[in-house]
């Protein structure tokens, strides 16, 4: 449930409405959860990656506290339907984001399904992960040929202009 | 001393152009180079009678683990790359051969490691000095052969200058009849002209690794040649030199070419400076700028860089002579006079079809 401007005005309803019921969408959030720490990068809808982002940063936060945390714990028993995962969340990846306060995601947009309903479709996937990147790496390279000709010529302005003044 | 100096030089003047008629033509000149070099070429090549196989074990992003079976002695690092990928076939500038720089086209003698080098490597220094190396050695070529038979050009060292430098740079002595000669844009343009007629040849720069008395046969009409052999040899530990043939060009150089001329795409002589009276004549200086086909830049990039690239490049060798150099406003007088200027282009003209009539 995310608070926004949107939301503001428009008329009571605060929030998506997912699945068959409020217990309905916390149960199919669970399950996203849990298929998120197994495997650190998914792919649903946009609508359920988005909503499932929100409950992602706080059970790091949560996981940070520690497994002899006790609120901590419940917490964790309770998002992660598989009960291996667990010690996956306080060892792994509560260590990688020690340094880090916020922002444990990252949300990327890809094609609309291709079935009936052409759903907004997303990838979500925790920092750090082992896959490929998911947006192409920026190569710079200043030791290119090119560049260290740009490199003479730009020394050789900073000259000019300093001798000027 | 004015007067006894103007006498030398007048007297150095005709001694050097009597010199230059008794000099035989620059076409036999090349044809003998060309014989002696493949005369040594085919010595080395018949030295490995019998196919031996060596191990050449691959390094690079992807090749980890890769073992080629290659001939000795006959093998070259171009042939290992025909082994990979188109990809490694056309990229590739140069070779490491257990960390030392070769030539793509020399042959491999024993057992190594190999890494091929392109430029857009994470380091690509090496590459990018030999790059501009083999396009001073280019620009030299260009050169030797642009004048009218009547206009010898001498070619002297090739200066080594960093990249960051903005030119590459040759020096050469042209006849004593064009010292006054100024070239204009048009003969520039003439000559940038003959230099992409040689890249799109694509020509491969051929290494051949000789003995000082190979060299010195082989530059045996050329006296500073001889002086810069005999150096070079001094200089390296096993006493060899370098030799490399370009088409029918055979040319001495400092370090190792890249592989072959197509690598270079933007091509352009910028400028040719005078140093002054040197050892061998009025030495001048070419100067040019070229980017390769990987790293082409955008013409407003081109054009600033194009413009710096006109210069004179400094190397400690040009601060000596252009303490020397005479006055501007001398050479102005000259480039103003008409007939000078018409005779200038006729000079040259052989690449371009700009044969215009003798004056």
């Amino acid at each position: 449930m995310r608070l926004a401007l949107q939301l503001l005005i428009s008329h009571g309803r605060v929030a998506r409405r997912m699945g068959l019921g409020p217990e309905s969408r916390i149960n199919m959030l669970r399950n996203i959860l849990t298929g998120l720490v197994r495997h650190e990068r998914i792919e649903t809808t946009l609508a359920r990656a988005d909503e499932v982002r929100f409950y992602a940063e706080k059970l790091i936060d949560y996981a940070k506290k520690g497994d002899t945390d006790e609120k901590a714990m419940k917490m964790a028993s309770f998002w992660l339907t598989e009960k291996d995962l667990v010690p996956k969340l306080f060892k792994v990846l509560a260590p990688r984001f020690e340094t880090q306060s916020n922002g444990y995601t990252r949300l990327a947009r890809i094609p609309n399904r291709q079935n009936l309903d052409r759903a907004k479709m997303a990838v979500l996937e925790y920092k750090g992960n082992p896959f490929p990147p998911l947006y192409p790496a920026k190569k710079e390279n200043e030791l290119t040929i090119i560049n260290q000709l740009l490199k003479g010529y730009r020394e050789e302005r900073a000259q000019q202009l300093s001798v000027k003044v | 001393t004015m007067v006894t100096r103007s006498v030398c030089q007048v007297l150095q003047r005709n001694f050097a152009s009597a010199a230059a008629a008794a000099r035989p033509p620059a076409a036999e000149v090349h044809s003998q180079r060309n014989a002696i070099f493949s005369r040594e070429q085919a010595r080395q090549r018949a030295l490995y009678p019998r196919i031996e196989k060596i191990e050449v074990s691959m390094q690079g992003p992807g090749l980890d683990g890769t073992l080629l079976v290659m001939n000795k002695g006959m093998s070259t690092p171009l042939s290992c790359a025909r082994h990979l990928t188109e990809h490694h076939v056309t990229n590739s500038v140069m070779a490491l051969v257990d960390g030392k720089p070769w030539h793509l086209h020399q042959p491999l003698i024993h057992s190594c490691s190999l890494t091929l080098l392109t430029f857009k490597d994470s380091d690509p220094t090496l590459v990018n000095q030999a790059y501009w190396r083999s396009c001073a050695a280019l620009l030299g070529q260009v050169l030797e052969r642009a004048f009218k038979d009547e206009f010898r050009a001498e070619l002297l060292s090739i200066p080594e200058v960093p990249v960051t430098s903005g030119a590459f740079c040759c020096d050469v002595v042209l006849d004593p009849q064009l010292d006054t000669w100024i070239p204009s844009e048009e003969a520039l343009r003439s000559l940038t002209r003959g230099a992409q007629q040689l890249i799109h040849r694509d020509l491969a720069w051929e290494p051949l690794e000789v003995m000082p008395s190979v060299a010195l046969e082989v530059f045996s009409d050329s006296r500073c040649k001889q002086e810069e052999v005999e150096q070079k040899a001094a200089q390296c530990p096993s006493g060899t030199v370098m030799l490399y043939r370009c088409g029918d060009h055979v040319l001495l150089s400092a370090g190792p070419l890249v592989a072959r001329t197509g690598l270079c795409s933007q091509y352009e002589v910028t400028a040719l400076h005078s140093l002054g009276q040197g050892a061998w004549g009025l030495h001048r200086r070419a100067q040019g700028l070229s980017l390769p086909l990987q790293l082409q830049a955008h013409h407003t990039v081109w054009r600033k860089l194009r413009r710096r690239a006109e210069k004179p490049v400094r190397t400690n060798i040009t601060d000596f002579f252009l303490t020397r150099l005479p006055k501007s406003s001398d050479i102005k007088a000259k480039a103003l006079r008409p007939a000078r200027r018409r005779r200038a282009v006729s000079v040259l003209g052989q690449w371009c079809g700009l044969m215009l009539p003798h004056v």
